[in-house]
This record gives C-alpha cells, sequence and structure tokens, in this order.
C-alpha cells in the first residue's frame, strides 16, 4: 500500500474523463459503445480501489464489480444487436444518421 | 512486495490504461481503437490485480478481452473506413496524428482502380461501401444523389450475375448520398468536439481537484485474505444471492432481446425484407406473420386483419 488512494483514483477520473469526451466526440455508435466501456472501467477501478483501502476485510465491493462487469456485458450485447439493427435500416453506423428514430 | 516494484507496476498499469483509452478515442482507425481499448483493459486489469483483486482483474480480461474481440469483428464488418485509410492524410491535432501514425492515405483514383482489378464479389463489396460514405449531417439534394448513384454503382460493367447485387447497391444508393471526395465531412467526431474536449478537461479537473481536497478517507491497513475468491463465492451464494440471480437473468434477457433484435425482419414494409428479395430469388414466405401485408402484397387479408385488430380491443 505504498501507492496512496489517491492515485488510483485519480487513474479513475482520467479514465472518466476520457470515456465522457469519446462518448459526445465520436460520430460511429460503435465508438460510443467504448466510450462506455471505459467509463464503466473506471467506475469498477473507483470500487475496488474504494474496498482496497477503506474495507478490505468486506468483500461487498467486488461483487459490486462483477455485476458491473455483468451490467457491462449484456449493454455490449444488446447496443451490438442494436447497433447492426440501425445499420440494416439506415446503411450507416454514425449516430447523426439516426436522428429520427422512426420514419 | 518491495515498495519500489510496486511504484513501478502502478507506473506501467496506469500508464497502459490511461494511454490506451486515450488512443482508443484520438485514432482515426477503427481497428486501432480497438486495439487500443483491450490495452486500455489489460491495464486496468493490472491495476486491479495490483489492488490485490485478483478474481476481478481475471474476470476482467475474460470478459471484456473476448467482447473487444467480437467488437473488432463487428467494426471491420459494418465501418465504411474501418482502416482509417482515408481519413489518414486530413489534418488532425497532434495527439490524433501521434495515435494514427502510420496509416497509409488511400487515394480515391487508386481505390477505384483496384476495385476494377479485383474479382466481381470483391467489386460488390467495395461498391457496397463506396455508397455507404454517407453525410449524413448534409441533406444533399436527391437528383444529385440519384445522378452519382449510377456512377458509384459501375453500371456499364455488370454482368448477369452482378444485377440482383446492383439493384441491392441501388437501393442504398438511392436513400443516401453517394461518396463525394469534394465536400466531405468524413471526420470521425461530431462538430461539437470542442465542447467535449472542455467539458472533458473540466470533469477531470473537477475531479481531481475534489480528490486532493477531499476529506481523508479512514485508511485501514489490513490485508485482505489472500484466498478472495473463496470468500466472494460464499457471499455470491449467501447474502447475495438475490443480486446474482437478478445478474443472471439480466444476460438471459440481454440474450433473449439481441437475438429478436438481430432477427431479419418478416414485415414487407422492412428495408431489409426488400434487399433479402432482390438477393433471394425464392424469397421466405410472409404468409404466417402477425404484421398487416401491405397493399400491394394482398394475401389472406381478412385472417391478417382479425390477427392484427384483436390486441388493440383487447388493450382497449
Amino acid at each position: 500500500m505504498i501507492v496512496p488512494l489517491t492515485a488510483y483514483l485519480v487513474v479513475g477520473a482520467i479514465l472518466f474523463a476520457i470515456g465522457v469526451y469519446t462518448v459526445i466526440a465520436q460520430r460511429a455508435a460503435v465508438m460510443i459503445l467504448m466510450g462506455i466501456e471505459v467509463l464503466l472501467n473506471a467506475i469498477g477501478l473507483n470500487i475496488i480501489a474504494f474496498w482496497r483501502f477503506t474495507a478490505p476485510t468486506d468483500y461487498s465491493a467486488q461483487i459490486f464489480a462483477i455485476l458491473v462487469i455483468t451490467i457491462g456485458a449484456v449493454e455490449m450485447a444488446i447496443g451490438l444487436a442494436l447497433v447492426m439493427l440501425l445499420y440494416r435500416q439506415r446503411q450507416t453506423v454514425e449516430v447523426d444518421a439516426y436522428a429520427e428514430l422512426k420514419r | 512486495m518491495t515498495a519500489g516494484l510496486e511504484i513501478i507496476a502502478f507506473a506501467i498499469c496506469a500508464f497502459i490504461a490511461i494511454t490506451g483509452a486515450l488512443g482508443m478515442t484520438t485514432t482515426m482507425s477503427m481497428f486501432r481503437s480497438g486495439i487500443f481499448l483491450m490495452a486500455s483493459f489489460v491495464g486496468v486489469a493490472g491495476l486491479f490485480i495490483l489492488l490485490a483483486a485478483d478474481l476481478i482483474g481475471v474476470l476482467q480480461i475474460m470478459m471484456y478481452i473476448g467482447g473487444m474481440l467480437v467488437m473488432i469483428l463487428f467494426m471491420v464488418l459494418v465501418m465504411h473506413d474501418p482502416g482509417g485509410a482515408m481519413m489518414a492524410g486530413m489534418d488532425m491535432s497532434f495527439v490524433e496524428r501521434w495515435f494514427s501514425k502510420g496509416l497509409v492515405p488511400r487515394e480515391p483514383a487508386q481505390s477505384g482502380h483496384a476495385k476494377h482489378m479485383h474479382g466481381d464479389h470483391q467489386r460488390g463489396y467495395n461498391d457496397h461501401h463506396h455508397g455507404n460514405a454517407v453525410q449524413p449531417d448534409e441533406p444533399n439534394d436527391r437528383k444529385a444523389a440519384a445522378m452519382r448513384s449510377g456512377h458509384g454503382a459501375h453500371p456499364m460493367e455488370h454482368t448477369d450475375d452482378d444485377e440482383q447485387e446492383g439493384q441491392v447497391m441501388h437501393h442504398s444508393g438511392d436513400k443516401h448520398d453517394d461518396m463525394d471526395m469534394g465536400g466531405m465531412d468524413m471526420s470521425m467526431d461530431t462538430p461539437v468536439r470542442p465542447i467535449a474536449v472542455w467539458l472533458a478537461a473540466a470533469v477531470s479537473v473537477v475531479l481531481v481537484s475534489m480528490l486532493l481536497l477531499r476529506p481523508a478517507w479512514r485508511i485501514i491497513d489490513a490485508a485482505p485474505d489472500p484466498d478472495s475468491a473463496r470468500s466472494i463465492g460464499h457471499l455470491l451464494m449467501e447474502k447475495y444471492m438475490v443480486a446474482f440471480e437478478g445478474a443472471g437473468f439480466l444476460i438471459l434477457i440481454g440474450i433473449f432481446g439481441a437475438v429478436l433484435l438481430a432477427r431479419p425482419s418478416t414485415h414487407p414494409d422492412d428495408p431489409s425484407r426488400s434487399a433479402k428479395v432482390a438477393i433471394d430469388e425464392r424469397p421466405e414466405p410472409i404468409a404466417d406473420d402477425g404484421l398487416t401485408p401491405l397493399a400491394g402484397a394482398r394475401g389472406s387479408t381478412e385472417h391478417h386483419m382479425h390477427r392484427h385488430h384483436r390486441p388493440e380491443e383487447h388493450g382497449a
């Protein structure tokens, strides 16, 4: 525990900022999904860092991290299915073309 | 673990995680984005293992790396420029230029030349991608699109085998604009990118300054159990049983939803249906779906109307 808690949290904060930037600035839907994955990673890193430094004998935080990873996997599956469906409809994956979803 | 080793391991893992995420969002090549994201995941997994959460680290590698491989496959399948060859010649910021180093810009005339040298199927594939270069934020007039769609599909060189494929291409070319190398806005980023940069910088600065000005958390200096996976398993099966079952149920529903979404539609109004009809000479009959048929495709209309109206009455 030489490396302080703040260092891990700073890494998590930077990852979160990069994820926010990716979700807002990217044009392709797949890239937005990747940005969401980075966001979930930052959340998991924060959870595990707090577990290690403030409650290392209670493993509930790791259960929480497992749930976050599960939700990330399900989100990726549903998101890719949606992207494939929208690609079949619009012949593009760029989210600007999805401005009106019903036509 | 000695102190120096821990610091070095943390530095390496944090560098890989942050550089991977940064490279993911700034490189012009979709394929490289996927690889960079994998590197970021590996770095975060290293941080997990450094934090004595070895089970989460291994889970991270196993689930996310598998998912990322599938994602890269999808990208190469779906994107119109997965390798970033078109965007490599554009002006970029220095970060983007550094992360896109080594990408060879593709000349449009050269790609057209290579298209003729390949086989029919390859040419159709290229044409398909050619037609997919859409400018979604530029609603150009349909006349120019229709004029250029003929150019994009190369109708003079179509053999008879190509004809059906050409119909599909024409179908997609009608709806969208064809590629125009002149005023094409091909960047991967939305116009709000400067706002996004400032917002991300603001999020980062606010979070880091809050961390530096924080009230001190009470840090417990107890080493966790080295056999932590056993404890986690017991917790999953005893205390957090409902959450565990809920996650399993969520995965089940997610799989059902993904399969349901990815299934080709049987509705006659669906574009994928028309593409299928254009390719398949004996398409699957659609008489037994619960949807109302179109005016052109009159089958057993009363039966369908009956089936269509029943849920409305039931709902009312």
